[in-house]
């Protein structure tokens, strides 16, 4: 007990030091030329980690597009289920968050948003041979699939009211096996992470295509980091007048026929 | 004024540091004090110069350059939003004969603001001037939104020819309206309200750094002018000794003058930096905040009428409706029914965030909390209503609800969007006060400066002249 005290001790001795290094202020992510990015490593299309241990998706050539932007040279990329996020931001884990992260009012009592860079829409997969389910309201009564941390099952049984029976699962990863076991009838999160799932397992899965939510997806960045905000900003709006998000979204969905937006979207604001 | 150097034949050079000043004859001590007050005046002049620049071009970003842009950009915002509005109330109507009256006079209003929204767009592709950046995003606005009015002008002539009861219109004209409001929603609107935020983050970078600017040349000031009054009373005090005189009048003024000079300037830079601060915090940052929150409200109170129109996008539009109040003010609800309860009881203290709940702990000019609890009664008033046409929508009255909606819905939210410019007017008027004192406050100094220092160097000539002409 006595160790674990003075431990604390030395951390908060250690941070107060940090923070006088850093003048007080918040550190930015403007000018650094090392970034550590938070991402997800287990959705296919977004954001996932290959066989051999390298990044890859939509999410993964944003972050890289805006670091490049901002000036960085060296990007390190950190694995973060839902849950970690803002803790993460706040601990100074990683200096920012690329990973289907959805602006909500709650999350930003917490964090500072850059973007979003693009603006997904919840939606809802079954299994292949379920014709039960056409829109957000036939989950009444259905087991679904619900990762902590995310947002996503909020939307159904919260937001809407919809009184369907939660299983949890700690990814949607995890609740795509799930799924095609049996063990819960459906998964709802964002139709861009569904696409990916969907095109990876073929007929064993159906897109319901009926979407219920607008979900902006931001960068999340350490509270305070107003400065490294409005340049995160400036580089997403480059990165759609240049057409590289065009590119990007095409590269990364265009297979799956979903309607993919190319015009830059409408930022949160930093302050 | 030549500072004079060893002369080369002089024997006392040798064993010396090679190079070093060394003035041998009175006359030419005398000149290079001289010289040294005068270049003094000159630092001083310069350094003061820099500074009040440094405001003038603080002053000119903030009052007359990009803070004036987002009040225009936020007006072009709330035209083009406002005409999608429109659009979905006259479309939710249709052909039904009891309200024909409101259903023309929300073509007008769709007219009107087409026309401002235009005009605003011209200006503003004229305003971007030679900016690539700025013309680009105009010209893709202007090309947007015409694709927009065609758009809307067939689902406007469909929906007429259907002939349909106040409700959802035939699948056809829905399949027209969402090709608009999605152009106008994905394309359009984002641009204009990054337009915004991009002058609040020119006015925000060039507030810090000029007003730091401004302070750090207030400290050059003052330094530079302790080393002009060390220099001139040490020319006194030199002067004094070797001439057995007692005070050299022009060189006693030019101190008087430096004193009051580096006083004044002080003075004006604290005062400057003073209302830029008051410009930016009491005015500018409050009008930003509440432009934004009259965007998010206008296109919040459009979602109301297509929840009412789109059943097939309903739950889309209540999501994004209660993620739009959230941001203009944040109270922790999960759904709705949670929201409309906690606004209730939170309503009349400062328990909230969002824009409302910053401009709500930051009250600073007179009439501010009363023009506030305006607004804040008038946005309880427009959620109440909002509870009501979902609960109607929801119960099979759909009639009924658009009869709310457009009835005291539509009252409510032009009484809340009143009250809110006016308090949006109100800190506008702070600000317009800050720069026009600024800008009065530098008024002249182009003049001042330069005069002020030819004048300390004629004293200082004055001072040393009589003192040289005793070596002719």
């Amino acid at each position: 007990m006595r160790l674990r005290r003075i431990g604390i001790a030395v951390t908060l001795l250690l941070a107060s030091a940090g923070c006088g290094v850093a003048g007080g202020e918040t550190p930015s992510v403007s000018g650094k030329d090392r970034l550590v990015i938070g991402v997800s490593k287990d959705q296919p299309g977004l954001g996932f980690r290959d066989g051999y241990g390298t990044y890859k998706g939509f999410d993964i050539d944003v972050a890289r597009d805006i670091a490049r932007r901002l000036g960085a040279k060296h990007l390190t990329f950190k694995p973060l289920a839902s849950a970690e996020r803002e803790g993460a931001l706040r601990d100074g884990d990683v200096d920012m968050v690329v990973a289907s992260y959805s602006i909500t009012p709650q999350r930003k009592t917490q964090v500072v948003f850059g973007g979003p860079y693009y603006v997904a829409h919840q939606d809802i997969l079954v299994r292949g041979t379920d014709t039960t389910v056409r829109n957000v309201r036939d989950l009444r009564g259905k087991r679904l699939c619900q990762v902590t941390g995310s947002v996503s099952w909020r939307r159904v049984t919260e937001e809407r009211k919809i009184d369907a029976r939660l299983l949890p699962a700690s990814t949607y990863g995890e609740c795509l096996d799930d799924l095609t076991s049996g063990t819960v009838d459906a998964i709802s999160t964002d139709d861009l992470i569904l696409a990916g799932f969907a095109a990876q397992r073929g007929n064993q899965v159906r897109f319901v295509n009926a979407p219920f939510s607008d979900e902006k997806y931001g960068v999340g960045l350490r509270s305070g980091d107003i400065g490294g905000c409005e340049d995160v900003n400036k580089a997403i709006t480059e990165m759609y007048q240049d057409g590289t998000a065009a590119t990007l979204l095409k590269r990364w969905f265009g297979s799956t026929g979903l309607n993919v937006t190319t015009t830059v979207p409408q930022f949160e604001g930093c302050g | 004024m030549t500072i004079t150097t060893t002369p080369p034949s002089s024997p006392a050079r040798r064993g010396r540091v090679p190079g070093r000043l060394r003035i041998r004859t009175m006359p030419g001590r005398i000149r290079a004090l001289a010289a040294l007050a005068a270049v003094a005046v000159l630092v001083v002049l310069l350094v003061t110069t820099l500074t009040v620049r440094d405001a003038r071009d603080g002053l000119r970003v903030i009052g007359h350059d990009a803070g004036p842009q987002v009040v225009a950009t936020g007006d072009l915002y709330f035209a083009l939003s406002d005409m999608d509005a429109q659009l979905a109330d006259a479309l939710l109507i249709g052909g039904d004969a009891g309200l024909a009256s409101r259903r023309a006079a929300a073509l007008r209003l769709y007219e009107q603001r087409r026309s401002e929204a235009n005009g605003a767009l011209l200006q503003g592709s004229r305003l971007a001037g030679s900016d690539p950046t700025g013309q680009r995003t105009a010209q893709a606005m202007l090309d947007a939104l015409g694709r927009y009015e065609r758009l809307a002008g067939q689902a406007l002539l469909t929906d007429q020819q259907s002939n349909h009861a106040a409700g959802p219109p035939p699948a056809a004209v829905t399949a027209l309206y969402r090709q608009a409001t999605d152009l106008m929603k994905l394309d359009v609107l984002p641009k204009a309200y990054n337009l915004t935020l991009d002058n609040g983050t020119k006015v925000r970078r060039t507030y810090e750094a000029k007003r730091s600017a401004v302070l750090q040349g207030r400290v050059w000031v003052i330094l530079t002018g302790l080393l002009l009054l060390v220099v001139l009373v040490g020319v006194q005090f030199y002067l004094a000794r070797r001439f057995r005189r007692l005070v050299n009048p022009f060189l006693a003024l030019a101190t008087a003058g430096t004193l009051v000079l580096v006083v004044v300037s002080v003075a004006l830079l604290s005062s400057e930096a003073g209302r830029l601060r008051t410009a930016k915090e009491d005015g500018f940052d409050s009008v930003l905040a509440l432009s934004r929150a009259r965007a998010i409200s206008n296109s919040a109170h459009a979602d109301e009428s297509r929840y009412l129109l789109d059943p097939g996008r309903a739950d889309t539009y209540e999501q994004v409706y209660l993620d739009k109040s959230q941001t203009i003010m944040y109270v922790p609800a999960g759904n709705l029914d949670a929201y409309y309860t906690q606004v209730d009881q939170k309503i009349g203290g400062t328990d909230f965030l969002g824009f409302y709940g910053t401009e709500a702990h930051h009250i600073t000019l007179p009439g501010q909390q009363e023009a506030l609890h305006k607004v804040l009664t008038g946005y309880q008033k427009v959620q109440a209503n909002d509870r009501t046409i979902r609960r109607l929508a929801t119960a099979g009255g759909g009639r009924a609800a658009i009869s709310a909606k457009l009835g005291a819905g539509t009252d409510d939210f032009g009484d809340y969007d009143k009250a809110l410019v006016s308090l949006t007017d109100l800190h506008g008027g702070a600000f317009d006060k800050a720069i026009s004192a600024g800008d009065h406050g530098l008024r002249g100094w182009n003049l001042i400066l330069p005069g002020a220092a030819v004048v300390l160097i004629i004293l200082i000539l004055a001072g040393v002249r009589p003192r040289l002409s005793e070596y002719r």
